[in-house]
């Protein structure tokens, strides 16, 4: 076989890949997804198979495939998801990392954006705080703090009110000077000269105080994501609704932003992060103002961004039952450290 | 009142009234937003006392006022910047600081106490050409600052913090706007005065607020509300012979009251 994969439909190849690893079946699905294809009719021919895979065949609806050589670990899943399935040569498992990693409580879906996510294919960075201490008036809020995330991956910090989880969040906007430390998002030194032109990587939605009493439109909030950027009206206009509708808020375009309930406040704010192309989100006390309804349709939105975008996200809140809901990993702020 | 029109003084002052009214209230709509009412304060203050060091020194005091109010600016942002202090008390400061300044000035060189009076209620009809000039020209600069970056300036109205983490440079936009506001109160002194200038400069943004539901709409809706407070006050001075700043105060302050009113019905 010349190619890693290759597809066909009818008999006839209508993608091929020389990638390594999984990177072919998310070639598979950018190009299904760029053509519209439906997958029930094709037939995939794959070089190595592992249980990986094995998933993200599944996830792209495909229910024929030729493995040259299989791990015996893909075998249950093509069977529980009803994938007829052929192949050369059959081993226990395969010499790869990742198929370890799949555990068998993972969904499908839980699993491929375990593995978008490995593959760096999902829009977060990396964040990354080394000793990090931060002084207010001489109190020392953050005392040493350590932090390491992957890219795309979330993070609930909790603690009591006034603990300093603000204040955390200040600094690594680089909105209030760190005492000691550092931080790091992607390839960005927080506070260097290289952050000052690209700080837009980090999108800040802050506790809603309803204080403000601007004039301005739902979208114009939006449109406040695209900072500097010189686009062409239609060009403006384009991503400000693609933001919208990506957070179901694209109704509320031209409504006075003052007028929005809690709930529709945050969706335009997350919507002004996607504006922004943000790819860390930091969210402060985000439920604060939000009625029941507004909560769930938060977490709702939450979990559709961990989906798709996968932007590195950290929520701090003292909501300790509402976020348990996330089923994100959680951390305690407390005595100015996590843990 | 044609035949007086044509008199160039006169004109003049109908031309800069006119360009003032239409251009000054963006700076009106900067203070509100930004909470910059103690700098205004400041601002008005460094106008006085630049009067005073031009009658004291016999120089002009057009531009005196304006080279004073923007080193106020400086020393303000640079105080503020290397004492992290708030923007406000040092304006506070600044503003004390200048009228006491100012009164040992009038007091020390022995300024007439008319010509201080015409600090206070400006001094329309002895603009010069050049004058003139630099008024349309930072009209232009003001209307150019406020089209170019109104998308900036929208961010920074609405959360300054929001705009710096937009990637918005809202420090440097935010003493670029108090730049511009420093010179507005400089040149506002000179036309109608230092009591008075709050009516083209805050009254029209406050009645545009009433009905704005945008910055864009705040925006023209102050500039037309100035514009038409600028040349009917001048108007009505001349027809019924009052001084202009009191004529366009007393017409501003009437149409507010009258729009509060209707706006509380």
């Amino acid at each position: 076989m010349e190619h890693s994969l290759i597809v066909r439909s009818s008999d006839q190849i209508i993608f091929t890949s020389d990638q390594h690893w999984l990177y072919p079946l998310f070639e598979l699905e950018d190009y299904l997804e760029q053509k519209n294809l439906t997958t029930q009719d094709l037939i995939l021919t794959d070089k190595i198979a592992g249980k990986a895979a094995a998933c993200l065949i599944v996830r792209l609806g495909i229910k024929q495939c030729h493995i040259e050589l299989l791990s015996e670990r893909a075998i249950p899943v093509f069977k529980l998801h009803g994938i007829s399935f052929t192949y050369d040569h059959l081993v226990d498992h395969i010499q790869c990392r990742t198929e370890d990693l799949i555990s068998d409580k993972m969904s499908i879906d839980d699993a491929w954006l375990f593995l978008r996510k490995r593959a760096g294919r999902v829009q977060g960075l990396s964040v990354k705080i080394d000793k990090l201490s931060v002084r207010i008036e001489d109190k020392l809020v953050i005392n040493q703090l350590d932090l390491e995330m992957g890219r795309g991956e979330q993070l609930v910090i909790h603690g009591a009110n006034g603990v300093g989880k603000t204040t955390f969040l200040r600094a690594i906007l680089g909105l209030i000077p760190v005492s000691e430390g550092v931080i790091k998002v992607g390839d960005y030194l927080v506070g260097s000269n290289l952050w000052k032109q690209f700080r837009s990587v980090i999108g800040y939605v802050h506790q809603e105080t309803i204080k403000n009493n601007f004039p301005i439109s739902a979208g114009e909030v939006v449109q406040i994501g695209l900072g500097t950027t010189s686009v062409s009206k239609s060009e403006n206009e384009y991503r400000i609704e693609v933001a919208m509708r990506r957070t179901g808020s694209f109704h509320l375009v031209n409504q006075p932003y003052l007028t929005l309930s809690g709930g529709e406040k945050q969706r335009v704010s997350l919507a002004r992060c996607l504006c922004q192309n943000a790819r860390v989100f930091l969210m402060d006390e985000p439920t604060s103002f939000l009625d029941p309804q507004g909560r769930e349709d938060l977490l709702l939105l939450l979990h559709e961004l961990s989906r798709n975008e996968a932007p590195t996200m950290i929520l701090v809140s003292h909501e300790q039952n509402w976020t348990g809901q996330l089923d994100w990993p959680r951390k305690e702020l407390k005595g100015g450290k996590l843990c | 009142m044609l035949e007086l029109l044509s008199l160039p003084p006169i004109l003049k002052g109908l031309i800069v009234l006119a360009i003032a009214g239409l251009t000054f209230p963006i700076t009106g709509v900067y203070l509100f937003r930004l909470n910059l009412l103690p700098l205004r304060f400041m601002l008005m203050h460094g106008a006085i006392l630049g009067g005073a060091v031009a009658l004291a020194f016999q120089i002009n005091p057009f531009w005196t006022t304006i080279a004073i109010n923007l080193l106020l600016v400086l020393f303000m942002a640079k105080t503020s910047r290397s004492m992290k202090a708030d923007a406000g008390q040092i304006s506070t400061f600044f503003m004390v600081i200048s009228i006491s300044l100012a009164f040992i000035f009038i007091y020390k060189f022995n300024v007439p106490a008319k010509d201080t009076l015409t600090l206070l209620w400006g001094n329309l009809f002895t603009l010069s050409w050049p004058e003139v000039i630099g008024i349309g020209f930072f009209a232009l600069v003001l209307t150019g600052f406020q089209y170019f970056f109104r998308q900036q300036l929208r961010a920074l109205f609405f959360d300054r913090e929001i705009a710096f983490t937009s990637g918005i440079d809202e420090s440097r936009l935010y003493y670029s706007v108090i730049f511009l506001t420093a010179i507005t109160v400089a040149l506002a002194m000179k036309l109608i005065g230092a009591l008075l200038l709050d009516a083209i400069l805050l009254l029209p943004p406050i009645i545009a607020s009433f009905q704005a539901k945008s910055l864009k709409q705040m925006i023209l809706g102050s500039a037309l509300w100035g514009g038409a407070f600028a040349t009917g006050g001048f108007l009505l001075s001349i027809a019924i012979d009052i001084p202009a700043s009191s004529s366009i105060a007393a017409l501003a302050s009437l149409a507010f009251i009258i729009i509060y009113l209707t706006q509380k019905k």
